[in-house]
């Protein structure tokens, strides 16, 4: 495994009386794109902000390779880059004077600042919008602005805190493509989301968070191996399902059978399906199509958690 | 040396942010010019003809001087203090959050905000200052530049202690309450509009103007325009005044150093 880029131990944060993070312990290593995962309030961000200096733990620890949140802040920070949640500027804010004064603050000279905040704003798109007011940008174009601080600053851990959320799904797609880019230039990299689907396009490990508590952590790969009978198998048969079609299907999971259609509810559902169409054969009874579904990270999800559609989350 | 260099480069950077943030002022400065015009030109005037200021050794015209001098020193008072309001609305805004998070070390942060907002502030009055000047026939150089000196030092100085106050009561209307009473309290209960000679007579006023770093800032660009008609009615030693200016600098500084360093985090905006 490589080095320890972040390590979170025994973290508690507390606003008054509300435990907004309950003793989370989880590592993140260099290079990797690790995503928290949770509904709103959940505590991700909390998390991230703790991550970044901006909170103080109540208690427990994060480290950020070998350097403590509370007692080697400037250090942290020197290795963090954060892209807030909700982009932090003022209406009278202009696009380049400020994406200027953070490349000057992170450490670029004035004329690679300028150079660099160029580059960043035309890739993003961002060039035009570069002298109008921060309050005439539409949502997306806000939000590009904060993830584009951290493409210029290139931290050692870059922060993203719901990077995609009001942008469109074109320009979605080419975030998550610089995301990726970071990490291969050696960001370690943490994304904070509630899209399943952008936390399976670009996260590599997977941190569940829900109400302030950790309730899993691995690769998607792993996440949705953890939920029992997840994975489901569909079939059509050349024969209506009798009893003992059945016996040999329910050697494999649970049944729903109706007509010659059944749904197998497994595990590693890919593996099973081989030895279910091997099985059916020997009876002579034949396949006519298959289909694996895999749990989807919303089912891992609900599984893991126990939260119901209709709860307030 | 390449920490030392790092961390001037922050200062002049955060003070680069408050600069360009001036515009945002723009409509409450010149309300605030407004109202100076007219006490300068109007009010000033007229009270300078209604006060007998030869009972304490000044013609009509000096005590014009002498008010003008204090008006000032309320005006730069009450434009730094109002600085609360910006940090507020950056906290607002998040900008605190955001300046939280950059490497910048935390006692840089506060310093070249401090410094940052006293060169705001003090800019905003120059056009005042320099009517001031105009108005009480005042040309030497030296003069000026240690008046303008120990402007911004007090300004620095104000800032750091609006910087403490607002971050620390993490509250908008708190902040506009507190600021505003600040406002009434210093001003008045100062040397800004009488001389000390004449609170001594009221010694629980006397007292407090004698803490209060309006009374030496005033009292300052008093002596530095006119040291002989101003020497026996100011509040104390002019190397006191500076002195104790220097130690509000230095302390609400410092104050706003340790507040920022260990007590400010993120969040919990009212």
């Amino acid at each position: 495994m490589s080095e320890k880029a972040v390590e979170i131990v025994n973290f508690v944060k507390k606003f008054g009386d509300f435990v907004a993070v309950d003793n989370i312990s989880l590592t993140i290593y260099t290079s990797e794109i690790f995503g928290l995962l949770g509904p709103n309030g959940s505590g991700k961000t909390t998390t991230l902000l703790t991550i970044a200096t901006v909170y103080k733990p109540t208690s427990g620890d994060i480290r950020v390779y070998g350097y403590s949140v509370l007692s080697d802040g400037n250090k942290v920070r020197n290795l963090v880059g954060i892209a807030f949640q909700e982009p932090k500027a003022l209406g009278i804010d202009k696009p380049y004077d400020l994406l200027l004064w953070h490349a000057k603050v992170v450490g670029y000279s004035s004329t690679e600042a300028k150079s660099v905040v160029k580059e960043v704003m035309d890739d993003l798109g961002l060039w035009e919008h570069r002298n109008k007011y921060f309050y005439q940008l539409s949502g997306g174009t806000r939000k590009k602005i904060e993830i584009a601080k951290i493409l210029i600053q290139k931290p050692k851990v870059a922060i993203f805190d719901e990077p995609t959320a009001q942008v469109d799904v074109i320009s979605k797609h080419y975030l998550w493509d610089k995301i990726r880019e970071l990490k291969n230039e050696g960001s370690t990299i943490i994304v904070a989301t509630n899209d399943m689907f952008e936390a399976e396009r670009i996260c590599e490990r997977l941190a569940i968070i829900y109400k302030g508590k950790l309730k899993a952590v691995g690769t998607v790969k792993e996440l949705k191996d953890s939920v029992p009978l997840g994975d489901v198998v569909e079939l059509d048969l050349t024969a209506h399902v009798d009893s003992k079609i059945l016996d040999i299907l329910n050697q494999f999971g649970r049944v729903s059978a109706s007509g010659n259609k059944v749904l197998i509810y497994v595990n590693r559902g890919e593996e099973v399906a081989v030895n279910i169409i091997d099985s059916l054969r020997r009876v002579g009874v034949k396949v006519v199509r298959i289909m694996v579904k895999e749990p989807t990270l919303d089912d891992v999800f609900f599984y893991l958690t126990g939260a119901k559609l209709k709860e307030e989350v | 040396m390449q920490k030392i260099s790092d961390d001037l480069r922050a200062i002049v950077l955060l003070v680069q942010w408050d600069l360009t943030k001036i515009v945002r002022r723009v409509i409450f400065v010149a309300m605030r010019a407004v109202w100076f015009a007219v006490q300068v030109v109007v009010f000033g005037q007229v009270l300078a003809q209604m006060v007998n200021a030869k009972v304490i050794g000044l013609d009509a015209s000096t005590y014009y001087n002498f008010y003008i001098f204090g008006i000032y020193t309320s005006i730069l008072f009450t434009i730094t203090a109002s600085r609360a309001y910006d940090i507020a609305e950056e906290f607002e805004e998040g900008i605190i959050e955001y300046q939280l998070s950059l490497p910048i070390k935390r006692k840089v942060l506060a310093f070249g905000r401090a410094i940052g907002s006293g060169i705001a502030s003090t800019l905003f009055t120059l056009p005042m200052f320099v009517t001031v000047l105009i108005l009480a026939k005042e040309a030497d150089p030296l003069a000026i530049a240690i008046s303008i000196i120990s402007a911004l030092v007090f300004s620095i100085a104000i800032s750091g202690l609006v910087l403490s106050i607002t971050l620390s009561i993490k509250s908008s209307d708190a902040t506009d309450i507190l600021m505003g009473v600040l406002d009434a309290i210093l001003v008045r209960l100062s040397t800004v509009f009488y001389p000390a000679v004449v609170l001594k007579n009221i010694a629980p006023y006397y007292y407090g103007a004698l803490m209060n770093p309006l009374s030496h800032v005033a009292d300052i660009l008093r002596i530095l325009y006119s040291f002989e008609d101003f020497k026996a009615i100011v509040i104390s030693h002019p190397l006191a005044m500076a002195s104790y200016v220097l130690g509000l600098f230095m302390g609400f500084t410092f104050l706003a150093m340790y507040i920022i360093e260990k007590k400010i985090e993120g969040g919990g905006w009212k």
